[in-house]
């Protein structure tokens, strides 16, 4: 009887209600989002937040499958479970569905599944396996060069179905593989090449060449050991090519679409009328969403009042700009309170992570904490204009079953896992 | 082992560190956006869930002096339809219904009607065209048709609204109608009477009216009432006659298609008050017919010719420089100023003969000299008096496009004065006019002197309230003498009823009219392109002229004839006689007491009789029918007769006693 008393409460029950709280506060969201009379009909399944709450009630169906499985399962066919996940992405070129320009659907009946949502947990499966291998060692480029092919068959498979978002997402597993020990110069070159793209962009290649070149030497002389005058002068060159490369990117690989978004973020286009014709074409949404937001004030206009979002002003409002409606509707309040949850629920993650006694939790651990960050920043920060407009959903928020079930997924296996960690012994 | 675990949570403090640097960037832009520029956002936000909804006024009529309907705004519907929206099952049964609905109505079959809105639901086409410009009634019709009836939601209809202007008289007087048009760039074009008073009356001001949005696609008006008020554009009344322009416009269109000519124009004014009562221009398409193509008769500037003798002859009598009995010798039909020939088209010239006749028989050469001879000394005073009688100045037409007149002065260095240009602009070269405003100096020598402004509106009016009244405007009440007017009067009539008159082809002696011919070259300058302008210029009746009119036809077939008498003439002629026969001619009784003696007479015979006899039959033979019946009847007799005229034979005799409805047989022969 003790056990079995014990068994249930040795779920982590602060991440289970951080998962409730954001999965309940996200459907009343969407239901302000896309209800369009003056009656609420909560079983009306035409509206999305008649299905988001079918999809929600599923997932309880889900966590209790999950949660019932044996953790070592997870540990032991992770490579089954990624390999199958690699099929559903790879399938999609021959059976998938297009919508809004991104192939990345199965019509089933009438419900679609978009199995990118699942590939992000197969992928923090397969590489938490593959780390916690007594014979991987991630300082040998052999293996960062495995784990690497693991990361980006799922990034590249994702890029080809048009869905960039959810690619970019795949840079999570920097921050889990930087904290099993990848050697700094991976992180600090990664960084360093955005600043510098980045810079290059705004302020042209000799300029960005000039500054990276006095940062450098900077550096170099004041290091204590000073190897040789060699290192930073082709550190210097690399840079030069690469500023001057960039533009080249970004006129001929990028996407129309995409580098408008980066030329409005960065502020490349200097006429004030160009800019705001820019505001009103292709930043429709994000001035729309910051309308949203700004118009919230402290306390916001209250549940189902929000003068935008029930003027169906944001477009796709319920899925990826659906913070909008809380920032319209809950204003300040609202909103740092989402944020704060969502906090909690990355602290806790990370806690936990921590606490584990095999690797392949935390490293597991760690994945769905950067996994979850990584979609919490890119859509927040799009939603207010902070980054460049990328499409992907805020977690347990948005709109969407395959997100949903993603993150439930996601999130329960390392509920799960955590469990066990007393018989890790 | 110690600094590895150092160094681990140096990491693990460093990817949170970054996480929770993102997160206050997050809550800064969130301070940021609401409240900072919080105020910013709520105004847009506000702002833009209300927006002003465009009431567009309707645009005011145009009609005719006499009420005819020439321009007017009708509604008019685009439907198209919608592919996608009928789910699969309501498509496939009402399909068919909807284009056998299609097909006896706008003609194809319905097979095609099926592969095109197929193909349109195949290509998520959700904006299928099925008829264009259709009218109310039309639209009403069509709306219930199958699959259309079940509306926007269910069928996929889509109607659209526009207003289109149309012209009830067709191409009649187009030009001078007129219409306004915005092509996609914004650029407008106003031709016409529509184009020119668009603005100021016929448009009217759009309403505006505040709509809230409630939800996507919802818009509910803020207020019960317009914000501005619609206010319709007023309708606008042209003093052009419909029976006038109609006679004009096939009298025009005839001439040009027998002439195979270039274009033409025909203007018809009133001459007491310069109301045009017809505007015809017509222009020939690649294919050969004839269209209301450019108002001609405003806006090109030509050489005149011989129809400019008139201004020639009437300057130099006013100047008192020249009389019409003075003799000149045309010597044989050539003469050479600077080495250039002035011709007369009648070979070998006309002797010596007064200015009148040379004016009558349109003698270059007769008119040249005596022009030459009256002002080469002093040709300044030849352009003075030109100016003086308002010939260098444009008209100041309502309606676009006028150019100014070109008359050369030997003051001006413009290149347009030369040794020849006096003698030339004589008879009508170098100097260069409208047709309207040709007219409207002929119409000032018609009206004894008073020029007057060519006018196209009579009124401008709200339903029957008249909002401006247009009246006629005065030029130049005189301009020159009455003794000048009188001689040029007589010329001109004797252009058409003088048997050597050049327009003496067109006399008829049913009614009167005056002119002068006009035959002007026109690209001179290249033999192989010569080509000639055909006009005629005159009013009619020759005496209390009621109208005048210009007639200008330009490069007719020169195989056929160029001749202004042979071309133009007829026009004026039809036209003239037209106006004539469909005037209602008062015949005014000159005395009512003139003595009828037969009447009287019979009357005497009659009431005789009838105060004579009350009871004895008289005799009514040899008295009317009418007479005798009135007679017996009063009596109270009643009446038969065989045959109608006169009394012959009564059956009851004179001198017996008769009773009342005793029945008496006449016999009338």
């Amino acid at each position: 009887m003790i056990r079995e008393t014990h068994r249930y409460f040795k779920f982590d029950w602060i991440t289970i209600i951080l998962f409730l709280l954001l999965v309940g506060f996200g459907w009343l969201n969407i239901l302000s989002a896309s209800h369009s009379g003056e009656t609420v009909d909560y079983f009306n399944f035409s509206e999305p937040y008649g299905k988001q709450l079918i999809f929600i009630l599923m997932t309880i169906g889900l966590i209790i499958l999950i949660l019932s499985i044996e953790s070592k399962f997870y540990e032991r066919f992770s490579s089954v479970i990624y390999i199958i996940s690699m099929l559903t992405l790879v399938g999609l070129f021959v059976f998938g569905k297009n919508v809004n320009g991104a192939t990345s659907w199965y019509a089933i009946g009438g419900m679609t599944l978009q199995p990118s949502e699942f590939a992000k947990a197969a992928t923090a499966l397969a590489v938490a396996k593959y780390i916690s291998d007594l014979n991987t060692d991630i300082n040998k480029f052999k293996d960062q060069i495995q784990v690497f092919i693991i990361i980006v068959i799922p990034a590249f498979l994702v890029l080809l179905q048009n869905d960039a978002g959810s690619t970019i997402v795949y840079a999570a597993f920097f921050f889990v593989l930087y904290r099993e020990g990848l050697p700094k110069i991976y992180l600090v070159g990664g960084v360093a090449l955005v600043i510098l793209s980045l810079f290059a962009l705004k302020f042209g290649a000799i300029a960005t060449s000039i500054i990276a070149g006095l940062v450098i030497f900077l550096f170099h002389f004041l290091s204590k050991k000073r190897p040789t005058i060699l290192q930073p002068i082709l550190i210097l060159l690399a840079c030069i090519v690469i500023s001057s490369g960039i533009k080249f990117f970004y006129q001929d690989v990028l996407q129309p679409h995409q580098k408008d978004r980066i030329s409005l973020w960065l502020r490349l286009e200097k006429d004030p009328h160009k800019l705001e014709v820019m505001k009103k074409t292709f930043a429709y949404n994000l001035n729309e969403s910051e309308k949203a937001i700004g118009s919230g004030g402290l306390t916001g206009k209250g549940f189902l009042e929000g003068t935008r979002t029930t003027g169906k002003f944001v477009p796709e409002q319920h899925t990826d700009y659906i913070f909008s409606t809380v920032g319209e509707e809950w204003g300040f309040l609202g909103s740092s309170m989402v944020i704060l949850v969502f906090v909690l629920l990355l602290i806790r993650i990370l806690h936990l992570a921590e606490l584990q006694k095999s690797q392949f939790s935390r490293v597991y651990g760690y994945s769905v904490a950067a996994i979850i960050f990584m979609h919490f920043m890119i859509n927040i920060g799009m939603v207010m204009g902070l980054i460049p407009t990328i499409g992907i959903p805020l977690p347990l928020f948005s709109y969407g079953g395959s997100g949903l079930w993603g993150f439930t997924i996601l999130i329960f296996i390392f509920v799960k896992l955590d469990s066990n960690k007393i018989n890790e012994w | 082992m110690v600094t590895n675990e150092k160094h681990i949570l140096n990491r693990l403090y460093f990817t949170a560190g970054c996480m929770f640097l993102f997160c206050v960037a997050v809550v800064f832009k969130l301070v940021t956006i609401q409240f900072a520029q919080g105020d910013k956002y709520r105004a847009m936000a506000e702002q833009r869930i209300v927006k002003n909804v465009v009431i567009p006024a309707n645009r005011g009529n145009v009609y005719s002096a006499n009420g005819n309907l020439l321009a007017t705004s009708i509604p008019k519907y685009d439907i198209r339809i919608d592919a996608v929206t009928p789910s699969a099952k309501t498509f496939e049964k009402y399909l068919k219904p909807l284009c056998d609905s299609l097909s006896g109505y706008l003609g194809n079959s319905s097979a095609y009607y099926q592969n095109q809105i197929r193909k349109a639901r195949a290509n998520k086409n959700r904006y299928h065209l099925l008829a264009r410009n259709i009218g109310y009634s039309d639209y009403i019709r069509m709306r219930d048709f199958p699959l259309l009836n079940l509306g926007a939601y269910k069928g996929g209809l889509i109607v659209e609204q526009h207003t289109k202007r149309e012209h009830p008289m067709g191409g009649i007087a187009q030009r001078t109608i007129g219409y306004e048009r915005v092509d996609d760039d914004g650029n407008v074009t106003r031709p016409g009477i529509d184009g020119a008073f668009g603005v100021k009356y016929l448009r009217g001001t759009d309403g505006r009216r505040a709509k809230q949005q409630i939800g996507k696609g919802q818009w509910k008006p803020i207020a019960d009432y317009n914000q501005i008020e619609p206010q319709d554009g007023y309708d606008v009344y042209t003093t052009i006659d419909v029976n006038i322009q109609d006679i004009a416009h096939h009298a025009l269109l005839e001439q040009l298609e027998k002439y195979k000519a270039d274009h033409g124009c025909v203007v018809v004014m009133e001459t007491k008050t310069g109301e045009i009562k017809a505007i015809s221009n017509l222009g020939r398409n690649s294919e050969g017919y004839y269209y209301e193509r450019l108002n001609y008769a405003v806006g090109e500037r030509q050489e005149t010719g011989s129809t400019f003798k008139l201004m020639s002859v009437t300057a130099a009598l006013e100047d008192k420089v020249l009389d019409t009995t003075d003799i000149v010798d045309t010597e044989n039909g050539v003469l050479t100023f600077y080495g250039k020939k002035v011709r007369d088209s009648h070979h070998g010239g006309y002797g010596k003969i007064t200015v009148a006749q040379a004016f009558e028989v349109s003698s270059n050469t007769g008119i040249v000299k005596a022009i030459d001879r009256a002002y080469s000394k002093n040709p300044e005073k030849f352009v003075d008096r030109l100016y003086a009688m308002n010939l260098n100045k444009k008209l100041d037409l309502p309606i676009l496009g006028e150019p100014s007149p070109i008359i050369p002065d030997p003051r001006i260095k413009n290149g347009r004065w030369s040794g020849i240009a006096l003698q030339w602009m004589a008879y009508g070269y170098g100097v260069s006019f409208t047709p309207l405003q040709m007219l409207t100096f002929y119409n000032a020598i018609a009206n004894d002197g008073e020029m007057v402004k060519p006018q196209f509106l009579k009124e401008v009016r709200e339903f029957d309230k008249t909002i401006v009244p247009f009246k006629k405007e005065v030029i130049n009440p005189h301009i020159c003498s009455k003794e000048t007017i009188a001689k040029v009067q007589q010329l001109l009539k004797n252009v058409v009823e003088q048997k050597h008159g050049t327009g003496h082809r067109l006399y008829s002696k049913n009614f009167s009219m005056a002119g002068k011919t006009g035959t002007c070259q026109k690209n001179y300058a290249k033999k192989d392109k010569l080509s000639y302008i055909s006009s005629f210029a005159g009013y009619f009746p020759a005496d209390n002229p009621k109208y005048s009119c210009i007639v200008v036809i330009h490069e007719p077939d020169k195989s056929v004839g160029y001749y202004g008498a042979d071309v133009s003439g007829p026009v004026f002629k039809k036209i003239a006689q037209k106006i004539f026969t469909d005037t209602p001619i008062i015949d005014e009784v000159e005395s009512l007491d003139v003595d009828r003696k037969s009447t009287d007479q019979e009357f005497e015979a009659f009431y005789d009789i009838a105060k004579t006899y009350k009871t004895i039959m008289p005799s009514v033979v040899g008295l009317p029918t009418m007479d005798a019946v009135s007679l017996l009847e009063n009596m109270g007799l009643k009446v038969k007769m065989n045959g109608v005229g006169i009394v012959k034979r009564q059956s009851i005799e004179q001198g017996e006693k008769i009773k009342k409805n005793q029945t008496i047989v006449l016999d009338v022969s």
